[in-house]
């Protein structure tokens, strides 16, 4: 039975109708689907090429992601990137987390991963980072950010990389706070407690302290807060008490350190810079390099801080850093991720630590160490008795008096390094050492003990006959020969950078130099940054030319 | 009506005989490969593939149980001759077309709705086990719009079909499918175009060709973190669009199958 004219002319009809209603409902589906949370741009630029066509997804591929597979194609693809990686092919894994990105920008974990892998694991032969490729790095995880504003875990990352990797801590602070802003749920320990760090290296103490009273409120927060998982509370009750002890410590060590760091030491900074070969330098020299000496720092409380530094002197830990680059080179940043590079921007960036720094005050001990000169025990560094070669005694002078035949010689700080070497205190004792009284007491035993004076001056315990410093000395051999690709030495003028930043300084060097360099000068290469809240640091820029660099034979290119 | 629902219980039934589940039994298998191949990445990322990669076998598997269901339903009548039996009952041949294209879109749901159990219950025992929180559940707002996708795809097919023999059935659906599914393209042409004649082309493709892009709905569920501003609305209006097309492509199809020879 076939339809009558009518009800064919009413089916038409209807259908006109409806497709109508499909026009218009497909006007208002536009505007809701065209968000960026369900259609991301990108998608189609993965699929028709971008960065100037450099990464371009196979046709198959193409049309899978056009057709509502986006997900499966950089799932795929983001195996295959995991298999390029583990078999060492790191080049090949930048295309691919370019066209991932493309394919699924809220994919976090591909901008982590990617950036961590562009920051870290280009190496040189020495395992020192390529660091042209820190922009593009960088230029990914804005790209994170500009494509999840809302996600702590791209803030997070770049307030990471810019703390560990770039040392900029401004940038760190800036990009944690707007990670704090922008999630409501940003992990705590990630977000809150690197602000505070960042907060701290970046010389805004009463900021950090701020912060810390923020996240230690937070902490609190989560902890009451209804239905809390035990792990999540177990999680927050550590955080709690590591943010309280920092807040502690901050706010006490920025009272004690204002007085600490005064005098300030001048550290005698010197470089001397040597070609050894073509693309091979040696850089080495010395600074006084102070901090406390083992365990001597009174913390106290927050209600009655203690007097911080008890002992200071010369000590190994902080590192001389090292950058060689192409003359005037900055840094570019960027909000698009393109892992093209030049090649032939040459930068080198390490550090060099710093050892070996010993001081010997009249009357005070040293031990005479025999041909070498080891790090003296525990008990001996917490009063500054250094070891001192043979050769090193001779060459300072400071006489060979033993201690048992040199007592009377004792100042009163040889007195108090005396009876501490002979009777050392458990390794947890309150103190570092003994007090006045008590040294007093001490000392006339030992006085009466020969037994005792014989053992210490068996251990090669001497009383000193002068004051005298030997500073710290840095010394490191730089190969970049093995690398020409990455060195390629391209221009005509390159800048080798020397510097010492105190705000990277180990906390017992920091208390001696301060946060932002206070109770640190150099006659020569003090430098004060007015951009990073007036740090003051050591700072010497030598121009080298290329055949500097890349020159035949050894040659001194700067003496002390 | 009841008439239309005989039809289309047999549908079923025939399909199951030819064993069209076996897609499902595929997928489950795929599924629990998927739950175990990803363990080198981190807990997020694994459950990122898993997830991706489960709704879009999905999808595939649907796409293809879909299109060829669809396009032999009433060539497979004509070449068996077996629709001059039923046209010879009291069967219109407007209910027999419905018939035949209920029994294929309740094929591809009972499948769809088995996949989609099997891959939530998968991924739920997955975070459950690696003391995740569940979010598994909502993993059905995806298989929802494959379904609703699939439905639209089905209208689409069965309307072909009445016209066209299976082969180029079979070409032309998918060939939409992808020119509808690449719809955030039109629609941005025809925005962006200045010439009238390009900007016409393009809008009425927008407009006139089933949008199957409309139904994509992985990146909120895979990607934790992503907000999908007013979603309910989202889901219901595709809900809602593919009913509606569905309708129309089957008034016309109606409408041809009324007049053919057959």
């Amino acid at each position: 039975m076939a339809f009558s004219t009518q009800q064919k002319n009413q089916l038409i009809g209807s259908a006109a109708v409806l497709m109508l209603a499909v026009a218009g409902l497909q006007n208002r589906i536009d505007p809701l689907r065209n968000q960026k949370a369900l259609e991301p741009k990108s998608a189609t630029g993965a699929a028709l090429g971008g960065a100037g066509g450099a990464a371009r997804l196979p046709f198959e591929y193409t049309l899978g992601a056009l057709t509502g597979f986006r997900q499966v194609i950089a799932g795929l693809l983001w195996v295959r990137t995991d298999t390029f990686f583990h078999s060492g092919n790191y080049d090949a894994v930048l295309p691919m987390i370019r066209m991932i990105t493309w394919l699924d920008p809220n994919w976090l974990d591909v901008y982590a991963t990617g950036a961590w892998h562009l920051m870290y694991n280009f190496t040189d032969t020495d395992q020192r980072s390529d660091r042209r490729y820190l922009g593009p790095g960088m230029a990914l995880l804005n790209e994170a950010i500009a494509n999840n504003p809302n996600v702590y875990d791209p803030y997070k990352e770049k307030g990471w990389n810019s703390f560990d990797k770039l040392k900029d801590y401004d940038l760190a602070s800036e990009a944690l706070a707007q990670g704090e802003k922008a999630d409501p749920k940003y992990d705590i320990t990630q977000v809150g407690h690197l602000l505070a760090h960042s907060l701290e290296r970046a010389g805004r103490i009463d900021d950090s302290i701020a912060q810390w009273k923020s996240v230690i409120a937070e902490h609190k927060k989560r902890i009451s807060a209804p239905g809390v998982s035990a792990e999540e509370k177990g999680r927050n009750e550590s955080g709690l008490r590591s943010s309280t002890e920092n807040w502690r410590h901050l706010q006490i060590r920025k009272q004690v350190r204002a007085i600490n760091t005064q005098p300030p030491i001048d550290v005698e900074f010197t470089a001397k810079v040597t070609r050894l070969k073509p693309r091979v330098l040696k850089i080495e020299g010395t600074w006084r390099c102070w901090g406390t000496a083992g365990k001597s720092f009174d913390m106290g409380t927050l209600e009655k801080p203690g007097k911080g530094v008890l002992i200071a002197g010369p000590t190994d830990g902080a590192r001389v850093d090292v950058r060689l680059q192409d003359a005037g080179y900055e840094m570019q940043t960027s909000d698009t991720f393109s892992f093209d590079i030049d090649q032939t921007i040459t930068i080198m960036q390490d550090q060099i630590s710093t050892r070996d720094g010993k001081l010997a005050e009249k009357g005070g001990l040293y031990v005479a160490a025999g041909k070498t000169a080891n790090t003296a025990d525990r008990a001996a560094q917490n009063v500054n008795v250094y070891q001192f070669a043979d050769g090193q005694v001779k060459q300072f002078g400071l006489g060979a008096v033993p201690l048992s035949r040199g007592l009377a010689q004792l100042s009163p700080l040889g007195k108090r390094q005396a009876v501490s070497v002979a009777y050392p205190l458990a390794y947890n004792s309150p103190t570092p050492f003994y007090s006045d009284t008590d040294t007093a007491t001490k000392f006339a035993e030992l006085s009466k003990d020969a037994a005792k004076l014989a053992d210490l001056d068996k251990k090669g315990y001497h009383v000193s006959q002068m004051t005298v410093e030997k500073p710290g000395e840095y010394s490191r051999q730089f190969d970049m020969s093995k690398d020409p690709t990455m060195y390629s030495f391209s221009k005509d003028k390159y800048e080798l950078i020397l510097s010492l930043n105190p705000r990277i300084f180990p906390d017992n060097i920091q208390d001696r130099f301060g946060y932002s360099g206070e109770g640190l000068t150099d006659k020569n290469y003090l430098f004060t940054d007015a951009k990073k809240k007036n740090l003051r640091m050591i700072r010497r820029v030598i121009t080298l030319s290329k055949a500097d660099l890349i020159g035949t034979g050894e040659k001194v290119l700067v003496a002390k | 009506m009841n008439t239309a629902l005989v039809i289309a219980a047999n549908t079923i039934s025939e399909a199951m005989r030819r064993k069209i589940l076996n897609a499902f039994l595929m997928v489950g298998l795929a599924v629990i490969v998927f739950m175990f191949a990803f363990s080198t990445f981190s807990a997020r990322q694994e459950l990122t593939l898993i997830k991706g990669m489960g709704l879009g076998i999905i999808s595939l598997a649907g796409l293809f149980i879909s299109v060829i269901l669809s396009i032999y339903l009433i060539p497979t009548e004509l070449e068996r001759r077996t629709i001059y039996t039923i046209l010879s009952k009291p069967v219109t041949r407007y209910q027999f077309l419905l018939g035949k294209y209920l029994g294929a879109i309740g094929t591809v749901a009972i499948n769809i709705v088995l996949m989609g159990i099997l891959f939530v219950a998968a991924v739920a025992i997955k975070q459950i086990t690696g003391q995740q929180p569940v979010d598994a559940p909502l993993l059905f707002k995806g298989i929802l719009m494959t379904l609703m996708q699939m439905i639209l795809l089905c209208s689409l097919s069965v309307f072909l079909s009445v016209f066209t023999p299976p082969l180029i059935n079979f070409f032309a659906t998918i060939s939409l499918f992808i020119i509808g599914s690449m719809s955030a393209i039109t629609y941005d042409l025809a925005k962006s175009q200045t010439n009238v004649i390009a900007k016409g082309f393009f809008t009425a493709i927008h407009y006139i060709v089933p949008n199957f892009g409309n139904f994509t709905f992985t990146n909120p569920l895979i990607n934790p973190g992503v907000q999908v501003t007013s979603e309910a609305l989202f889901l219901t209006q595709n809900v809602i669009y593919a009913i509606v097309y569905s309708a129309v492509l089957l008034i016309i199809a109606v409408l041809v199958f009324d007049r053919k020879e057959v």
